[in-house]
């Protein structure tokens, strides 16, 4: 019988019925170990449906504080919340200035049209840092605090001056302002209005990092809980606006071709039909304002539209039925000469061995060394993914000559507001982009191509809101796939099986070198060099969670597990001298605590193995290519993989530790590192796009897989371990590191167990073979 | 074309195709946007609402069919998220997006009611619902937990 646990730490402050609970489960269910996570606060509601949507009434203290009569606080904030909590961590952060009770918080959104009519002051960071899920930067945490310790002097102010004392005897806890030697009590919410007009003589200085009582030391749940458990979180498929009518796309199959034909008389007499409309990427923008950039790139790969045809109807259903049944035709162009997936997967690995690549990283004379000593060589390769966002691609429209008003699930609404202005010539100002839960991003919403067509759709049809609804079919063929990749090398080892010379030959459709050419292992290499060529195809390509990344890790993770079993050494040990001296202690210590967590080097049944693979995202390099210690977010992995006598393979346990710098929720962190490795372990073992003649094969989930909950290979328990973590003062990113270094993992585990090496991706299909 | 369904213990009359997926009436007709769409095709279980208490995924039922049953939806699970799965789901912090968690209780509901103490094998064959952020050990924990709260 399967076993299923996840790991949490239990926190002394539990409440008594979690503690029962944490026993009555084991006894239940015969070895299940559950401990529960430590948000113990009282649970805080949002009170909007959704983020874009904005309270009034209250008084604003900036436009990241309102704190309306009742006394609660609204906290806006510019970072997308994609499911990572970073909604939740940013009014964290606000209330560790601002002192209030945490249960009359409700986080909202900074609208990107007020951005544009306040000259930019939400996203001084850049393009990356606001508007966009992700990391939290050091720049907008500041001023999410700032703004909290301004308002909780405002308000002390406001009370002093009541109350006729002075602002040094009046206290600031809680929510509540009081001053004890009188005996006087006022809630926030009955000052709010008397404080926001406070001047302040000086802006108050933040907390030094030893004080913080919340970052670091809470854990809260997530805002947005209450309105996921009764069904009532509006996600952008889910927004209706009076006067909506709905509409469903179909983009030329093969990416880069053009529409040839159609016929509207075949459907217009249809149910509820109202019009077809058609997308014609010739059709010349209107474009930017000059002087103005996009914090993306727009262009026809990511923002620029496909040609496409799309029914208009009463309802989704009618539109949908309609444009199933609309003869059309297309024609597919250059993208046709594709035939085959193996096609492109025989070019992208020829294209690993041209010698014309560009060198990302060279370190010794890796030509001459390799002369000398017995070759050992490998190939590797990853293919397209789809994101398989829950919620299907969609968006709703209102355009009218001198206003656009959008309703969006996007990871980046200030992206979406320039797509928009590009599409219809609007002027920045009079956009608005309203936006919504969004049911998984990973970087599938970021460029706006989506926004493209649900705006080049509905300005089709000026003042009628038109909601666009992509089938699952149509978000499938469309995508901006996962990188493809591959990788090839050829190493000599030293007499001391250390490597002595490693030459790797890198081709992606974006040629990055990011956890390959920059990784620390390179100093105690003599001989190094990455090179790395640019591959290029019909197929749309953007970022998925770790982009380049996790491919990049399989290759050199692969690698260097190949040339550690080829000199019979022990691979952890084995990396621990190629990171001998690194400046960084993150990564040492993060492979001693998964090492020592998950029992390394104990003995196991036969069929069963433990696998190992690290790596670090986010991280900072140098102009030469090398490594900045102590930045972005290291991360190690051991896989367990079971194959039984007749070859069933399961996976009954993942060990994870991660370093991050300082954590500032972890039972974000904890379900971040959980999912990932779900989520990596799809990926990286089972999801793969197919082509046929230029055209996505996979449209549904009768063909494209997707790791679920009775799958053998789901890991039955993921321990997920913070004894890595440095606890140095960056506060690096969650979400993503963890989607590494699995299928690495696991295919080391499976060598170890098999003596088969998987080399491409996705590694069951070649499992089995 | 006008037909009536029993919906959370209210009668409702809907004016629509009745060959049209359960869902799409619960979503664009009613306004009842907490059951999604994630496929269309059977396969993700997003959609999923209980039909006489048994789980079932309403974009491949016809509206019409359901007329005369009794349907419930993630809004009529309780009137304040005290349902025993909507408890042990807040208890153990289960969602990350939340979009496929609608689909998931609801699943859950259906497991519970007619096996009040289900085992881990018994989970694997009623949770096939798809999470793309990777819940599936938070769910399968808090199904058990809700077992105890019921």
């Amino acid at each position: 019988m399967t076993k299923h646990e996840i790991n949490f730490q239990t926190n002394a402050a539990s409440e008594m019925n979690r503690r029962s609970f944490v026993v009555g489960v084991t006894a239940v269910s015969g070895g299940m170990m559950i401990g529960v996570g430590a948000s113990t606060e009282a649970l805080a509601d949002n009170t909007k449906s959704y983020p874009g949507e904005q309270t009034a009434g209250g008084a604003e203290f900036t436009n990241h504080i309102m704190i309306t009569p009742d006394n609660k606080v609204i906290i806006r904030g510019t970072k997308v919340e994609l499911g990572n909590g970073v909604m939740t961590s940013i009014a964290m952060m606000t209330t560790e200035e601002l002192a209030c009770d945490w249960s009359t918080v409700s986080a909202e959104y900074v609208l990107p049209n007020r951005d544009v009519q306040e000259k930019g002051v939400y996203s001084r960071s850049g393009g990356l840092a606001y508007f966009a899920g992700r990391s939290t930067s050091k720049a907008m945490m500041e001023q999410m605090m700032q703004a909290g310790a301004s308002a909780r002097e405002r308000l002390r102010t406001a009370a002093a001056q009541a109350w006729k004392v002075p602002v040094a005897e009046v206290k600031a806890e809680n929510s509540v302002l009081s001053h004890a030697a009188s005996n006087r009590k006022a809630t926030y919410g009955e000052m709010a209005q008397a404080a926001a007009a406070v001047k302040l003589d000086k802006e108050p200085a933040l907390k030094p990092r030893s004080e913080w009582t919340v970052i670091g030391k809470t854990s809260r749940k997530r805002l947005n809980l209450p309105l996921i458990l009764d069904g009532s979180a509006k996600y952008g498929i889910d927004i209706q606006v009076p006067g909506m009518l709905y509409a469903t796309v179909r983009q030329v199959p093969v990416h880069g071709g053009k529409l040839k034909s159609y016929n509207f008389d075949a459907i217009k007499a249809m149910p509820g039909v109202k019009a077809v409309v058609v997308i014609d990427p010739s059709e010349k923008r209107p474009g930017l304002p000059a002087g103005v950039t996009a914090p993306f790139p727009i262009e026809s790969t990511t923002g620029g539209p496909q040609a496409a045809v799309a029914v208009i109807a009463d309802h989704f259903w009618q539109a949908k039925v309609a444009l199933d049944v609309l003869p059309v035709e297309w024609d597919s162009g250059e993208g046709a000469k594709w035939t085959n997936t193996a096609k492109y997967y025989d070019e992208i690995m020829a294209a690993t061995k041209d010698p014309k690549a560009n060198t990302l990283r060279s370190i010794g004379d890796v030509d001459t060394a390799l002369k000398d000593g017995q070759k050992i060589q490998g190939e590797f390769l990853t293919p397209f993914n789809d994101h398989f966002v829950m919620e299907p691609l969609n968006g709703t429209a209102l355009i009218s000559n001198d206003r656009a008003e959008l309703w969006f699930p996007t990871q980046h609404p200030q992206q979406a507001m320039y797509v928009t202005a590009d599409e219809t010539g609007l002027p920045l100002d009079k956009i608005h982009v309203n936006a919504t839960y969004i049911g998984v991003g990973c970087g599938r919403r970021v460029y706006g191509d989506d926004v493209r067509v649900v705006v080049a759709i509905a300005k089709k049809m000026p003042g009628t809101p038109i909601k666009v609804i992509f089938t699952r079919e149509e978000t499938t063929r469309q995508g901006r796939y996962r990188d493809l990749a591959a990788a090839s090398y050829t190493a000599v080892l030293g007499p001391d099986g250390m490597p002595k010379a490693v030459d790797v030959g890198q081709s992606a459709t974006r040629a990055i070198g990011r956890n390959l050419s920059d990784t620390p292992y390179a100093q105690n290499i003599p001989n190094f060099r990455v090179r790395s060529k640019l591959f290029v195809s019909n197929i749309l390509v953007g970022p998925f969670r770790g982009p380049v990344y996790t491919s990049n890790l399989f290759f050199l993770e692969t690698m260097i597990n190949q040339l550690a079993e080829n000199a019979k050494a022990d691979p952890v040990e084995y990396r621990r001298k190629l990171l001998a001296n690194y400046a960084d202690p993150g990564w040492v210590k993060v492979l001693d605590e998964v090492a020592q967590k998950a029992n390394w080097g104990q003995k196991l049944p036969n069929g069963t193995a433990q696998g190992f693979a690290m790596g670090n995202w986010a991280m900072a390099v140098t102009k030469e290519g090398a490594p900045v210690p102590q930045t972005g977010s290291t991360v190690a992995a051991i896989v367990t993989v079971e194959v039984s006598r007749r070859g069933a393979i399961s996976i009954p346990r993942v060990d994870v530790a991660m370093d991050l710098g300082t954590i500032m929720n972890e039972e974000g962190v904890r379900a971040q590192m959980e999912g990932a490795v779900i989520m990596g372990l799809s990926s990286g073992l089972l999801e793969e796009i197919n082509i046929s003649n230029g055209a996505v094969v996979e449209g549904n989930l009768d063909t494209y897989r997707l790791l679920r909950q009775n799958d053998a290979l789901l890991p039955q328990e993921i321990h997920v371990h913070f004894g890595g973590n440095t606890n140095h003062e960056r506060f690096s990113e969650a979400g993503e590191p963890p989607m590494g270094p699995t299928p690495a993992a696991f295919a080391h585990a499976y060598y170890r167990a098999t003596g088969k090496w998987l080399t491409r991706q996705p590694l069951m299909k070649y499992a089995s073979a | 074309m006008s037909f009536d369904l029993k919906i959370n213990g209210k009668q409702v009359s809907v004016d629509a195709d009745p060959q049209t997926p359960l869902l799409w009436v619960l979503r664009d007709h009613l306004a009842m946007t907490g059951t999604k769409y994630g496929c269309g095709v059977n396969q993700c279980g997003a959609c999923t609402v209980t039909i006489d208490g048994v789980a079932a995924r309403s974009c491949s039922i016809p509206a019409a069919q359901a007329t005369g049953r009794s349907i419930t939806t993630i809004e009529g699970l309780s009137p304040d998220r005290t349902h025993a799965v909507q408890r042990a789901w807040a208890e153990l912090d289960v969602p990350q997006c939340g979009y496929c968690q609608s689909g998931q209780m609801m699943a859950a509901v259906s497991l519970l009611a007619r096996n009040p103490k289900p085992s881990d094998a018994d989970i694997d064959q009623a949770m096939n619902n798809i999470c793309r952020c990777g819940t599936y050990l938070r769910v399968r924990a808090a199904i058990h937990r809700a077992s105890q709260l019921i």
